[in-house]
């Protein structure tokens, strides 16, 4: 493995631990090398990534890094092969995940979310989120969104880098978060953006 | 039909029949317009071993469904056709005026087929289409011709070749609203073989719009982000495109005396970049139709005003002709604009006869730093007269004919631009396999691989590298397809022109499957290079980027790590081993039907 790969890995996996955006074991990642995926290993830490933690298998294909691999393997493939993907970064930002079970959407009211975001789709499936009916679910969200989230368990960016795909998440949380205190505030919303009726037809 | 116009107008020169036709829908929607309606087209009306010069090769000019909207930038417009400078399938887009007006005179499409007996233009009017008698204005430069057809930019475009095209210089290009170009790959010959001088368009018609709403929310949007980016914003407005010279250079990747070195000495690529340009002769800026970036320069020195010179072409004759004369490069460009050719073709080919000469293998006073040259070389190339003969049709067969081939730095025959491969490990997979020859707009690896856009990857990276070559092919050609500018996508990203594309048609695109419009597009351009014979073989670099390792600079110690890299391309495009698209891959793609003998 190339050790720009790992540097990176390790470098995005520590920033969503430090940032609360994963539990001990929580949440996965990969990029996409040409007809191969590169993702997290199954059970390894986020925040703690070692060079072996980064299990290399076929876009398509099955060979032995399958049995290493992250549960979500599948989504990720499926992802990749149906949407124009590189990066994907999934995590379990915790505002995000509290305001998706409640609502089929997350509008963001804040400027940057608006402006990166525009609106995030909610997702969910009756079955677990390795199956493929939630794999090709997500997938064609994915397609006309970055950032999708899956109901009650947490988020999925896609990118052209790992990078571009953690800069989607850390968005989505941080607007969330800033939703959550204006919450709190509980003054009448005064609103800034032009056009904003656009954002929940996103 | 919402977007498109619906039809094609189909014009015979040789026996001056004029006909319209209906625009097929279903093409309409796999191929959007543009580069991708002109392939489809061009797949049908040029097949294997024509003459690229002969009446049986077409000129096929294309809008697409956004053109003429009024979204950023949807002024442009393209040609297709078969290129005589490589033999491949070619098309060239350009922005100004033109494309807007095409669209407004009710057409997406314009064939334009056979051999006038003498010169002719073409007016298109609401009134009719008329052929007109072109024979005073054969011999006429762009400009004088551009003037005498009566140019206004928001009522009547004229689009002409200069004396390049009319004497086949097989790097001459198509010219529109006075200084705008249909550069590479030689279009322009292809009109000078029919004695077409010039189109002249005008149109009253607005295309209409299915969502209003969502596409009022898209400009918005849009500008809020153009407005938002430093590089549309400032840098372009401010610098044009050459704010990329000194950043290329110093990061050892600006090929310099036809790619012997990879960085310009220093002070001397500063001497001709965006900075110096602006500083010292720079009138004003000014934008195509729709543009709110306008990067385009209006340069004065004192031999005269004009528009332009872009990045690559103070390259071409600056850093590869080792020139460092900002005024000899911006009178270069305008001698270019007004005879009709593609300045980085011409720029990069006086670079190889410059070491052809140095080398002792051809007898010219061409040496590298003779600015003092450019000028006359440029005449002569135009007029094909002494030295120019030798030049005119471009770098590759002037260093075959001179017993040198490797020294000419193309691919596929078409000069490569202004990115040493070596330094930027990605940009030579991408030139290695641009189906038009070597191309830094059939995708580019410059944001990715130095500007960071959207995010800085690592350049000299080899693995994987091919998955986002291949993103950013098929994305440029889908961008080519709408037809939008590039310059847009660096600040607005391809989610928002698959809602505008959406808005304007009131068909559902999703980006994924703008996308994968643009990679219909790619594998088709790649199933005609095949049919014409193209094969594995021909997607490589020049041997001096594969084997001579850079000397100095950040770059030192690199070759174009190319074949690992072209492997992976093809394994992940879908492609056999030789380059071929499989079955399974044209039937995902709808291309089945598109078959090479």
């Amino acid at each position: 493995m190339d050790e720009r790969i790992y540097e990176m890995f390790r470098e995005i996996g520590r920033d969503l631990y430090v940032a609360d955006m994963v539990s001990s074991h929580g949440g996965n990642m990969s990029i996409r090398l040409g007809d191969r995926v590169v993702i997290k290993r199954r059970g390894a830490m986020l925040g703690r990534l070692k060079p072996h933690d980064l299990i290399e298998t076929g876009l398509e294909k099955n060979d032995s890094g399958v049995a290493l691999a992250s549960t979500e393997l599948l989504i990720h493939r499926t992802i990749y092969q149906m949407t124009p993907a590189l990066a994907i970064v999934h995590c379990h930002p915790r505002s995000a995940i509290a305001f998706s079970l409640s609502r089929d959407e997350i509008v963001p009211i804040d400027n940057e979310a608006s402006y990166l975001l525009k609106k995030v789709p909610v997702i969910w499936e009756e079955f677990a989120s390795g199956s493929p009916e939630m794999a090709k679910h997500l997938a064609e969200t994915l397609a006309q969104y970055k950032i999708v989230m899956l109901r009650g368990h947490g988020s999925f960016a896609i990118g052209q880098t790992l990078d571009e795909a953690f800069h989607w998440s850390s968005t989505l949380e941080e607007s969330c978060q800033i939703a959550v205190a204006a919450k709190i505030i509980n003054e009448p919303f005064l609103e800034y953006r032009g056009m904003s009726e656009g954002y929940a037809k996103w | 039909m919402h977007g498109w116009a619906g039809k094609i107008l189909d014009v015979n020169l040789t026996t001056r029949a004029i006909q319209t036709r209906a625009l097929d829908e279903t093409s309409a929607r796999l191929f959007l317009g543009g580069r991708g309606l002109g392939a489809r087209l061009l797949w049908d009306e040029v097949g294997a071993g024509i003459d690229p010069l002969s009446p049986e090769n077409v000129l096929i000019f294309t809008t697409g469904p956004l053109t003429a909207t009024g979204y950023q930038t949807s002024n442009r417009f393209s040609v297709s056709t078969k290129s005589p400078l490589t033999g491949t399938i070619l098309d060239a887009n350009s922005g100004g005026y033109w494309g807007m007006q095409f669209k407004r005179a009710g057409y997406d499409a314009l064939i334009v087929r056979g051999r006038a007996e003498t010169p002719v233009y073409l007016e298109i009017k609401p009134s009719g289409i008329t052929f007109h008698d072109a024979q005073t204005l054969w011999g006429k430069r762009v400009r004088a011709t551009t003037h005498a057809l009566g140019q206004n930019n928001h009522k009547r475009n004229v689009l002409c070749i200069g004396p390049a095209g009319e004497n086949c210089s097989r790097i001459a290009a198509i010219m529109n609203d006075g200084e705008r170009a249909l550069a590479r790959g030689g279009a322009g010959a292809v009109m000078g073989s029919k004695n077409l001088k010039a189109i002249v368009v005008e149109g009253n018609t607005r295309p209409e719009i299915v969502n209003q709403e969502l596409f009022k929310f898209m400009l918005y949007e849009t500008r809020k982000l153009l407005r938002a980016s430093p590089l549309t914003s400032q840098a372009l407005p401010e610098f044009g495109t050459s704010v990329v010279m000194n950043i290329v250079n110093t990061i050892g990747a600006l090929p310099t005396r036809n790619f012997q070195q990879s960085q310009f000495e220093a002070g001397r690529a500063e001497a001709i970049a965006g900075e110096t340009l602006t500083e010292k002769y720079l009138v004003k800026n000014a934008a195509c139709w729709a543009c709110p970036i306008g990067c385009t320069r209006i340069s004065k020195t004192a031999r005269g005003e004009g528009e332009g010179p872009e990045y690559e072409t103070l390259w071409a004759f600056g850093a590869q002709c080792g020139i460092d004369d900002l005024p000899a490069i911006i009178e270069a460009n305008s001698i270019c604009n007004d005879l009709g050719l593609d300045t980085i073709s011409a720029g990069s080919t006086i670079g190889c006869a410059m070491e052809l000469t140095e080398r002792g293998l051809l007898d010219s006073d061409l040496r590298f730093g003779r600015a003092d040259l450019l000028a006359p070389t440029l005449e002569a190339m135009g007029a094909r007269r002494g030295i120019g003969a030798e030049l005119a049709d471009g770098s590759a067969r002037l260093a075959k004919q001179f017993g040198a081939p490797e020294l000419s730095m193309s691919v596929k025959g078409l000069e490569m631009p202004a990115y040493d491969p070596r330094g930027m490990q990605g940009q030579g997979l991408l030139y290695a396999t641009s189906n038009r020859g070597a191309c830094h707009m059939r995708g580019n690896m410059l944001g990715l691989e130095v500007l960071g856009l959207p995010k800085l990857i690592d350049r000299f990276q080899v693995q994987g590298k091919s998955s986002f070559v291949i993103l950013h092919q098929n994305s440029a050609a889908a961008i080519d397809s709408l037809v939008i500018c590039k310059f847009t996508n660096m600040g607005v990203a391809e989610e928002y022109f698959a809602r505008v594309l959406t808005a304007v048609t009131g068909i559902p695109y999703a980006t994924g499957e703008l996308i994968r419009v643009g990679e219909r597009v790619w594998n088709l351009e790649r199933l005609y290079n095949l049919r014409e014979g193209f094969t594995r073989a021909d997607d490589t670099l020049p041997p001096r980027l594969l084997n001579d390792a850079v000397t100095e600079g950040p770059s030192q110690g690199w070759v174009a790590k190319l074949e690992p890299m072209l492997q992976e391309y093809y394994r992940v495009r879908g492609w056999d081993a030789q380059g071929v698209p499989k079955p399974r891959k044209l039937k995902e793609l709808g291309l089945d039907s598109c078959v090479v003998q």
